[in-house]
């Protein structure tokens, strides 16, 4: 009996979410998980006579799952999370610990996993989401007013899992953490002379980091190897120079999908995590590179109308927090590989091969969906 | 599980501000329903929706004072409202609701199951509609203007940072690519050089005397290897070398060492069977000698490398030295071959073959006879040429010395009969005379009024044996090697002329071989000659040739007169087979062909009646001449003992009718006792000139030859060959030198037979200013 009235409800009821879908950014996000699982595929099948697939296949599970994730999250009105916010964030903060705890396990120098069997899980990605609602519901409530002991409340409520994860340490998971801190304030009404007091103390943090122990070398090696290419770190001037080569390599068109010798032979260090989009410049060239970042731009322009036309402070600021961090990490990770940022180990979102990385993002693109879906509602 | 209890974590101010009508959305919804806000029982599918009132849309969410008062009015507002709900009913019971939904809604395609599905679970997880303490919908409301600016701003760096990176990407792949595109080619594509092989070295038969194999090299590229302290003790044990030495190679900060080159094929396959990560092969040709130190000082040494250090592998470096072939192809970094890569070999190019004139049987036994007579006569050392006087070709070049710690005779690397420089004694004579003929002062037949003693500046010549005055035809000065013979005739003749004669006849001047550090002789001009030089020049003291320059000098007379110049290497094959002959020197004429004539009789006269009889060969006429000079050492004629030592030489050529081959033996500082060219270099002469006759096949002339030979001349060698013959039960004194068998020392008989030369000069200490008369 119900069935037979959902369909005729969902189009009579003008607010009903489901007739609110934002087409467009499910379509882009759709055609660019698609590109990544062709291009982690292209990255990973090797030169054998058989093409190993055992990347595509867990790719594909990664963005099945992903995919599913973010329909049953934009099906959730996300003003349900706002009750839930701080069981998440503690909920998080919790994982932060025990994974810095024997309970984690270790991988290119940061304990940032939890291990199932062939699969890892990486706590500080889904951690991003905890921080976004909480973030939100703080500023929602403070509705733009925010005087020095508020701040000091987002500030810490923000820097506990930042502390936690540069325990691990993991810098540019951090970086993340401090690009979605500071586009919510921004948006979340925090006065503008403490954004600028904010990024004068951050440029003064990261000069207090590099000049004590926080970093391990290899990490301050990658930041200044970008800074001077030409310097000694040779294995983190290999991975800028082949990417750099890799996309060069490119030209207009491409080499063609499963030709770019770059790509193909492995020149390229973890091309199908971080450095994924070498493999796109070099084999879709120019064509697909900006291609790429068309959809990308908008997807990001999706997210930012909705945040312009969400209801509420929460959902607006959700948005926004999602923004940031998808912003953040396609221009960190797109500009590393072209040597106009210093390396650090962000992916690709929705490209990069990685579980945690895709669920967590299909799941910030599944709430802003929700926030889009549920603003008549 | 109700959700009226359930209260923000958030001090959440929900009072109403005094300003605005500001209802709560479910208390108007709970009036507009008439179910009192409370959940009703009704499906929520079936439920009926009214729209939100209107006033609900246009309300804005906006600043409302710090610090409202909190949620507790609200509460109050609905533990007032009766009656109690029926319990929600459990997510699992509506799931399951769901799920009976959906298979009833089996059959009507994907697309619908999936619709409602979704529906599901939208309607299973909207929020109650009930009222409660704080409803998300309570949640403050913007416009789409509040915080604009600062979204906009937030846009205006997205567009930013987008912009940088398509900028940057345009400039990767549009504005300069091809850098990029030769850079990867570049690092995936390896060149590998193709060692050519070296040309092979030949006799005039084809023998081979040095060719090149490829061997296997082992080396290691120390960024593959991955735990040298267990690698290196593994490949050291095999190869037989220090672990530490290998391991230091396996450490070092580069991407090649060798660690063995040209291990044997065997040696190699156990290396291979360790497969050891960072250790490979390379084949590099290796250099063999089939026929062993044959030859060894003609033909030279190569490097490890294969370029010729010395000899004729340095000589003839770039025609041996082929062209690599280079091998490009393209790796992936872990060194492998990539499949569909470039590919291209352009093959090495063989160097070319060199085929000398060199007989190898005639070197072979040359070698053993100068190495036994070296031994027979307790010599330092040998050296001995053969050659073809019509042509100038070196049939064999033997540079032996005695090895007195091991006592074996041995050939030596250097090859002294070309680079070394020895005073050569009487067979000089033969230059004065022939000048003297040829410019009509003498002729063989004109005699000579000789004292016993010959005063010449400060100097006194005498002659080898005491003699009183005697008048001695120019035939027999040559014959019994006078001195003071020689120097009349060299006076007749004048220094002027003499020097011109020496030229013509090649000294002071290195050969057409231009071999590898060929030395060319030391003779001073004229005007620069000491007072005492006419006298010594002549007779072969005071100027310095190689024994090649000598031995070219009497194939002069053996050629009727004509120099020609000499060969060692006829012609070189190219990699595809076609042969080369090398290019001749100038020949010239020396002396006409009636003073050579002449000569050559008068050298028949000696073997036949003078000094070198014991340089006969059985059956045919030896021409020859031979010289006893003593050895100059620091600025006398002393060794660092004090004791005088002596060259001894034997220089010829058979048959002298015509010339087939000529010969040159030197014996250097032969033993106390038996020092002269006549008896320690004359029977060498004779055994390898009797053999490579033979093995040219050379007949033995039926009649006198047309080089104008007097049949006496002839006659005599014939019969004192014939007695030669140890089978004759009959033998002088001189035959019994003959046919003692080699490795007997000499002794008396060397006095008895020995009518070499020995100049004496004395030569007071002062001579230094005294007795130089420059330009006299």
């Amino acid at each position: 009996m119900a069935v037979g009235t959902l369909g005729t409800r969902a189009r009579g009821d003008a607010t009903s979410p489901f007739r609110h879908v934002d087409v467009v950014l499910v379509v882009c996000v759709a055609a660019i998980a698609a590109l990544g699982t062709l291009m982690v595929f292209s990255s990973t099948r090797g030169t054998g006579p058989a093409p190993d697939t055992s990347y595509l296949r867990r790719e594909l599970a990664f963005m099945t799952l992903g995919g599913l994730a973010m329909v049953a999250v934009s099906a959730f009105d996300y003003r349900k999370l706002f009750n839930y916010v701080w069981l998440l964030y503690g909920g998080a903060l919790l994982l932060l610990v025990l994974v810095i705890s024997p309970l984690g396990q270790e991988s290119k120098g940061a304990q940032a996993w939890f291990g199932f069997g062939p699969f890892q899980l990486q706590p500080a990605e889904f951690a991003k989401l905890a921080l976004i609602g909480v973030l939100a519901a703080l500023l929602s409530h403070y509705e733009g007013d925010i005087d020095p002991r508020r701040l000091g409340v987002l500030l810490g409520v923000a820097g506990a899992p930042m502390a936690l994860i540069l325990l691990q340490p993991d810098l540019g998971m951090v970086l993340i953490y401090v690009a979605i801190l500071m586009g919510m304030l921004l948006v979340g009404g925090v006065r503008g002379r403490h954004i600028l007091a904010l990024s004068l103390l951050g440029v003064v943090a990261v000069i207090g980091v590099f000049n004590s122990n926080v970093l391990k070398q290899y990490q301050k090696d990658r930041l200044t190897a970008f800074v001077n290419p030409e310097s000694d770190a040779r294995a983190t001037t290999y991975n800028i120079n082949q990417s750099t080569t890799a996309i060069g390599n490119g030209g207009i068109t491409g080499r063609g999908l499963f030709k770019g010798q770059q790509t193909q032979y492995q020149f390229v260090p973890e091309q199908e995590t971080d450095f994924i989009f070498t493999a796109v410049g070099e084999e879709l060239g120019f064509v697909g590179a900006a291609t790429l970042l068309v959809l990308y731009g908008i997807v990001i322009w999706r997210i930012w109308r909705t945040a312009l036309l969400a209801k509420d402070w929460f959902g607006r600021l959700l948005c926004v927090g999602v923004l940031s961090f998808l912003v953040f990490q396609i221009f960190e990770n797109v500009g590393m590989t072209m040597q106009i940022m210093p390396v650090t180990g962000i992916p690709l979102p929705l490209m990069s091969y990685g579980g945690s990385s895709i669920v967590t993002t299909f799941l910030a693109l599944g709430l802003v969906l929700s926030v889009h879906m549920h603003r008549f509602r | 599980m109700t959700r009226t209890t359930r209260r923000s974590a958030l001090d959440w101010p929900v009072e109403p501000p005094p300003s605005a009508l500001r209802a709560d959305r479910s208390v108007v919804r709970a009036v507009a329903t008439g179910h009192g806000g409370r959940r009703s029982p009704v499906p929520p599918g079936l439920r009926s929706r009214a729209p939100s009132p209107p006033g609900d849309r246009t309300r804005l969410g906006h600043r409302r004072p710090v610090g409202s008062i909190h949620a507790t009015p609200t509460r109050s507002r609905h533990k007032a409202a009766p009656p109690p709900p029926p319990p929600r009913p459990s997510l699992p019971v509506r799931l399951a609701r769901g799920a009976g939904q959906l298979s009833a809604y089996g059959g009507q395609g994907v697309y619908r199951g999936l619709r409602s599905a979704l529906a599901l679970i939208i309607e299973a997880t909207s929020p109650p509609k009930g009222p409660r303490v704080v409803d998300e919908r309570d949640l403050r409301r913007v416009s789409a203007k509040a915080t604009r600016r600062r979204l906009l701003g937030v846009l205006g760096a997205v567009v930013l940072l987008f912009s940088v990176m398509v900028t940057k990407l345009v400039f990767l792949q549009l504005v300069d690519p091809d850098v990029y595109e030769r850079y990867s080619t570049a690092q995936r594509t390896h060149v590998e050089t193709l060692a050519a092989d070296r040309g092979s070295i030949f006799d005039r038969n084809g023998v081979e005397l040095a060719i090149s194999i490829p061997q296997r090299s082992v080396f290691v590229d120390p960024a593959l290897v991955e735990d040298p302290s267990a690698e290196a003790p593994l490949l050291a044990g095999v190869l037989g070398l220090d672990p530490a030495v290998v391991e230091e190679k396996m450490r070092a900060d580069n991407r090649f060492a060798y660690i063995a080159r040209h291990i044997p094929d065997d040696l190699a396959k156990r290396v291979a069977e360790l497969d050891l990560p960072g250790v490979a092969f390379v084949d590099e040709p290796r250099r063999f000698f089939p026929s062993g130190n044959l030859a060894r000082s003609i033909v030279g040494q190569t490097d490890v490398d294969g370029n010729g250090i010395s000899g004729l592998e340095k000589q003839y470096g770039d025609v041996l030295t082929g062209t690599p072939g280079r091998m490009v192809f393209e790796k992936t970094p872990d060194g492998k071959t990539i499949p569909v890569g470039r590919n291209h070999v352009e093959p090495a190019i063989k160097g070319n073959d060199l085929v000398l004139t060199i007989d190898r049987t005639v070197q072979f036994e040359v070698e053993r006879i100068l190495g036994e007579q070296v031994k027979a006569a307790d010599a330092k050392g040998g050296i001995a040429i053969v050659s073809r006087p019509a042509t100038g070709e070196i049939l064999a070049m033997a540079n032996m010395v005695y090895d007195r710690r091991s006592g074996e005779v041995v050939s030596t690397s250097n090859n002294e009969a070309l680079t070394t420089v020895y005073e050569p004694g009487s067979v000089m004579k033969l230059v004065t005379a022939s000048g003297a003929i040829e410019d009509g002062k003498v002729t063989p037949d004109t005699v000579l009024q000789l004292p016993p003693v010959l005063q010449i500046a400060d100097a006194q010549f005498t002659d080898s044996h005491p003699r009183g005055a005697v008048a001695w035809s120019v035939k027999q000065i040559i014959a019994e090697s006078s001195n003071i013979g020689t120097i009349k005739m060299a006076q007749m003749l004048g220094k002027e002329r003499l020097y011109e004669y020496l030229r013509s006849f090649g000294f002071g001047e290195r050969t057409a071989l231009e071999f590898p550090n060929e030395a060319a002789g030391h003779l001073m001009r004229p005007e620069d000659w000491w007072a005492t030089s006419l006298g010594t020049i002549p007779i072969g003291q005071g100027v310095s040739v190689t024994p090649l320059q000598m031995l070219l000098a009497y194939n002069v007379v053996a050629a009727g007169g004509t120099y020609v110049p000499p060969k060692l290497v006829s012609e070189t094959i190219d990699s595809q087979g076609v042969r080369h002959p090398t290019s001749t020197g100038e020949t010239r004429r020396v002396l006409t062909e009636k003073t050579a004539n002449q000569l050559n009789v008068m050298l028949r006269e000696v073997v036949g009646e003078g000094t070198g009889k014991l340089a006969a060969v059985d059956g045919y006429t030896v021409a020859g001449k031979t010289g006893t000079a003593r050895k100059p050492g620091n600025g006398s004629y002393r060794d660092e003992n004090g004791v005088t030592q002596y060259q001894a030489t034997f220089v010829g050529f058979a048959p002298a009718e015509d010339p087939e081959i000529s010969v040159i033996v030197i014996i250097d500082e032969p033993g106390a006792g038996n020092i002269f060219g006549g008896t320690v270099a004359a029977p060498a002469f004779s055994k390898i000139t009797q053999f490579v006759l033979r093995v040219l096949g050379v007949p033995p002339p039926s009649v006198d030859g047309p080089k104008g030979g007097v049949a006496a001349d002839a006659g005599a060698q014939a019969r004192a060959a014939a007695k030669l013959d140890p089978s004759k039960p009959v033998q002088t004194a001189s035959e019994r030198v003959r046919a003692r068998p080699a490795g007997e020392t000499p002794t008396n008989t060397a006095t008895t037979t020995g009518a070499s030369t020995v100049v004496t000069i004395v030569r007071p200490t002062t001579t230094s200013t005294t007795a130089r008369s420059r330009g006299g």
